[in-house]
């Protein structure tokens, strides 16, 4: 069955405990700390201590190998495919025809990768420390209007559901003779058309009921509305905050200011 | 002031030809459980969707008559302002839930309407607690049964203190352990809490016994209103009208033609065992053994 | 000549299914060591609560799941070589939800999805399409779209392209949710048609008043068993057996049961037969 798989799993490790908008800024902040980092070695660090930080979360292996089986192949292709397109520099390691392998390029692969999987596991601690509906909530207590959380949450809880019917619609065709994947071009659209058409229908149907559902709970009556599930940041947040700026500014501040290759 | 006041109700869908309710007048009093029976197209549907207001500010169509939910007029209000007052359940579970856990889905009214927080948990704790769903709390409504999501639908309803709870074919999905769940639900809730219910719903099997009041439609008309003894004394009427009569009606119906009597009539089965035990067999001599 | 529905030869045996085991990803166990056999002409009722495994069973006989363990012989050959559409000829399944199947512009063209899939020539799919709209009174909305019919008629329009594919066994997934009276009746009336046909009927609901006023046989499933097969009568005998499947037996039942004490049989099943029996013997 088609199904989103969610990441969280239920913890009480810090990070867990962890107000998410401090969360949230935390990896915005690693974030932009990947892009300004250039060394290779300050990138392997960080990278390093995203690692850390997954562990320290003890998500259990079969969710954390799911994401990371990902992760490690974006960066195995970018190493891969990096030098076929940057061939400059000293010293050539190998060439084949117009193909030139150079040590600089291949360091710069590796560069980028690490970049990459910094910035990929670094949403993922957040994903699997935070359920769906803190970030949510999070999102819309920094500003973000309340609408654009709701719509977001609502995508989000009909993701599973709508997997489901999609895989409800393809049996129902499969028994009536439809078979995917075979067939010519024409034949293998109309059969899309099939999954496709009352997959829509039932969409709308949903958003219909959805619609009355929300108007007759009372959506929109009042500007301001109250929230049931709130954080209050305590002193082991603001810590952790300024831990994080903390990371963001020593490397950026050498960088820039002192000019160290980092 | 009634609960919900309805005179002379024509009103039909943008698009459709036919009057889905053709001069329909009802009243549905304060604390009443009111059932109304039909089958599809007879109006019962229409009759909820007008009752908090969907009809006409959210469906189009042509609307004639007086439409007054505790003395509001509907048409001057918003389904957003009367929901406060009206709170709705429809039949289909899955479009009517749309948070991501059961505590968000039933403090979602109350937020709305921002009430305070501490006041929204005593509500959303209270309103679990009534559906049967305590504890129920995290669970993702990915992960519920049928039965369970409509028990949390009624919840998110109850959590904004309705004075009127409106219920449209709330079974209609659902197997006979959700039928049960919910029927012992609203038999609660009637019991209870006074709160005024109006059902619509097309199989009389378990509504007959606990409503005030079923009032019958057919084809956009109210055809009978009248105390559940009565209103479901001829299954054959019933059932030419689309409408699936309780089975214990049918027996009392057959005694009846068998004995040439109209004597007999039965609400429930306990009902049923207790006369014909008292009835027919102690009365000729049949004893149990 | 019709075939009667035996309970005598096994030779006509269409459905056999032996030791089934059915595991869905993430280890549910949802059919457990269930053997069955379907003898043509048969008209089953497959009855059991959400979770009782009915539905898996259902589509691992249609192939719609594969077993884990077991084999599933449909007319004596292994279902588990044969590909989904080779087993839609044999097996037709006729889904709860219209809605998750229409998807053509006119009811004729959706009646003739079904068959035109199989490979049957032009004008054989011709003449299935149109016997089956006749079979479901379909003739005079067949230029119109499915849907934008009423329920009953899409359900109509859905069961029309099963029988237009012409199997010998049907599997009817609760084909009476949401219809009225009157086309409850109706349908129910189809199906009896196809049996009396000679067509295997298997039908899965959790309404037991449907099964007592149709069903010749009755499996229940409870948690991907079986725990009992037997005539209608049989299983309403049974109240545990019932309740144990998270069935609700129908009110004559119930009242059968209570009123045992006084000499009424427990194996109930219609109004009549309840107030004959309780008259019996009383009149005059």
């Amino acid at each position: 069955m088609v199904g989103f798989v969610d990441l969280y799993t239920e913890g009480d490790t810090f990070l867990h405990r962890m107000d998410p908008r401090v969360k949230i800024t935390s990896v915005i902040l690693l974030s932009i700390l990947a892009f300004v980092l250039s060394s290779l070695e300050a990138l392997g660090l960080l990278l390093l201590l995203i690692m850390a930080l997954v562990v320290l979360s003890r998500t259990p292996i079969s969710k954390t190998a799911f994401a990371f089986k990902f992760v490690f192949r974006l960066m195995v292709l970018i190493v891969i495919l990096w030098p076929l397109f940057d061939r400059s520099g000293e010293p050539v390691i190998a060439s084949l025809g117009p193909l030139r392998l150079t040590e600089p390029a291949l360091l710069r692969g590796l560069t980028s990768a690490t970049r990459i999987g910094c910035l990929a596991t670094v949403w993922y601690i957040l994903m699997f420390t935070t359920q769906q509906r803190d970030i949510v909530r999070a999102l819309v207590k920094m500003g973000v209007r309340f609408d654009f959380g709701l719509t977001l949450a609502i995508s989000l809880r009909f993701f599973p559901t709508f997997g489901a019917t999609i895989g409800s619609i393809m049996d129902a065709q499969r028994a009536r003779g439809l078979e995917f994947g075979r067939g010519g071009l024409l034949k293998r659209t109309r059969n899309y058309v099939a999954v496709l058409v009352p997959a829509i229908v039932s969409a709308m149907r949903t958003a219909d009921g959805l619609s009355w559902a929300l108007q007759s709970r009372a959506y929109g009556a009042r500007p301001d509305r109250t929230y049931l599930r709130d954080f209050r940041m305590r002193w082991s947040d603001y810590a952790s905050l300024m831990a994080v700026v903390l990371i963001l500014a020593l490397p950026l501040t050498a960088k820039l200011a002192l000019g160290m290759d980092l | 002031m009634p609960a919900l006041l309805m005179r002379d109700v024509r009103f039909k869908y943008r698009g459709s030809s036919d009057y889905a309710l053709d001069r329909v007048s009802l009243e549905v009093e304060k604390g009443e459980f009111v059932t109304i029976l039909g089958a599809n197209g007879s109006g019962k549907s229409t009759v909820c969707l007008l009752a908090n207001g969907l009809i006409p500010h959210a469906v189009p169509g042509d609307l004639e008559g007086k439409i007054e939910v505790f003395g509001e007029d509907t048409s001057k209000s918003t389904v957003a302002g009367l929901s406060a007052r009206v709170g709705i359940v429809f039949q289909e579970p899955e479009s009517q839930l749309f948070c991501m856990s059961v505590e968000e889905e039933v403090a979602f009214g109350p937020e709305n309407l921002g009430i305070p927080r501490h006041e929204i948990r005593e509500r959303v704790e209270w309103a679990l607690e009534l559906v049967d769903m305590k504890g129920y709390n995290e669970r993702s409504p990915f992960s519920l049964s049928g039965g369970q999501k409509q028990r949390v639908a009624i919840a998110a309803a109850l959590s904004m203190h309705p004075e009127m709870l409106v219920l449209d074919e709330p079974a209609y999905a659902l197997d006979p352990v959700g039928r049960i769940g919910l029927y012992s639900v609203l038999r609660e809730l009637r019991g209870r809490h006074g709160t005024t219910v109006l059902l619509a719903e097309r199989d009389a099997e378990e509504a007959a016994a606990f409503s005030d009041r079923i009032v019958i439609m057919n084809k956009g008309r109210v055809v009978q209103t009248a105390p559940p003894r009565e209103a479901l004394c001829s299954p054959d009427n019933l059932r030419g009208m689309g409408i699936q009569p309780p089975q214990v009606s049918e027996i009392a119906s057959l005694l009846n033609s068998r004995l040439s009597t109209s004597r007999y009539s039965f609400l429930n089965v306990e009902e049923a065992e207790s006369t014909i035990a008292r009835e027919i067999f102690k009365k000729k001599g049949r004893s149990a053994r | 000549m019709i075939p009667a529905p035996s309970s005598v030869q096994g030779s006509d045996k269409i459905v056999s299914i032996t030791d089934l085991r059915f595991t869905y990803e993430g280890g549910v166990e949802a059919v457990k060591d269930l053997t069955l056999d379907i003898r043509k002409g048969d008209y089953i009722a497959v009855v059991g609560g959400n979770g009782s495994g009915k539905t898996t069973l259902a589509k691992n006989i249609n192939g719609l799941l594969r077993p884990s363990r077991g084999t599933i012989m449909i007319r004596g050959h292994d279902a588990s070589k044969m590909a989904v559409p080779e087993i839609a000829k044999v097996v037709g399944y006729a889904f709860q939800n219209p809605d998750y199947q229409l998807f053509c512009p006119t009811v004729e063209e959706e009646v003739r999805f079904g068959p035109s899939n199989l490979g049957y020539s032009h004008e054989d799919v011709n003449v299935k399409v149109q016997r089956a709209l006749d079979a479901m009174n379909l003739q005079h909305l067949r230029t119109k779209p499915p849907l934008s019919l009423r329920l009953g008629e899409r359900r109509r329009v859905t069961l029309a392209s099963v029988i237009a594919m012409d199997p010998e066994v049907f599997i009817f997934d609760e084909p009476t949710t949401g219809l009225d009276t009157e086309e409850s009746e109706m349908l129910m009336q189809k199906l009896r048609n196809l049996n009396a046909e000679g067509k295997t009927i298997i039908l899965i609901t959790h309404d037991m008043r449907l099964v007592s006023e149709h069903a010749k046989r009755v499996v229940v499933m409870s948690q991907g068993r079986v725990i009992l097969d037997s005539d209608p009568r049989g299983a309403f005998a049974d109240l545990d057996i019932l309740r144990k499947s998270n069935l609700e037996p129908p009110a004559v039942t119930k009242l059968a049961h209570a009123l045992k004490a006084y000499g009424v049989p427990v194996d109930i099943i219609s109004p009549e037969e309840l107030v004959f029996h309780l008259l019996r013997g009383s009149e005059g």
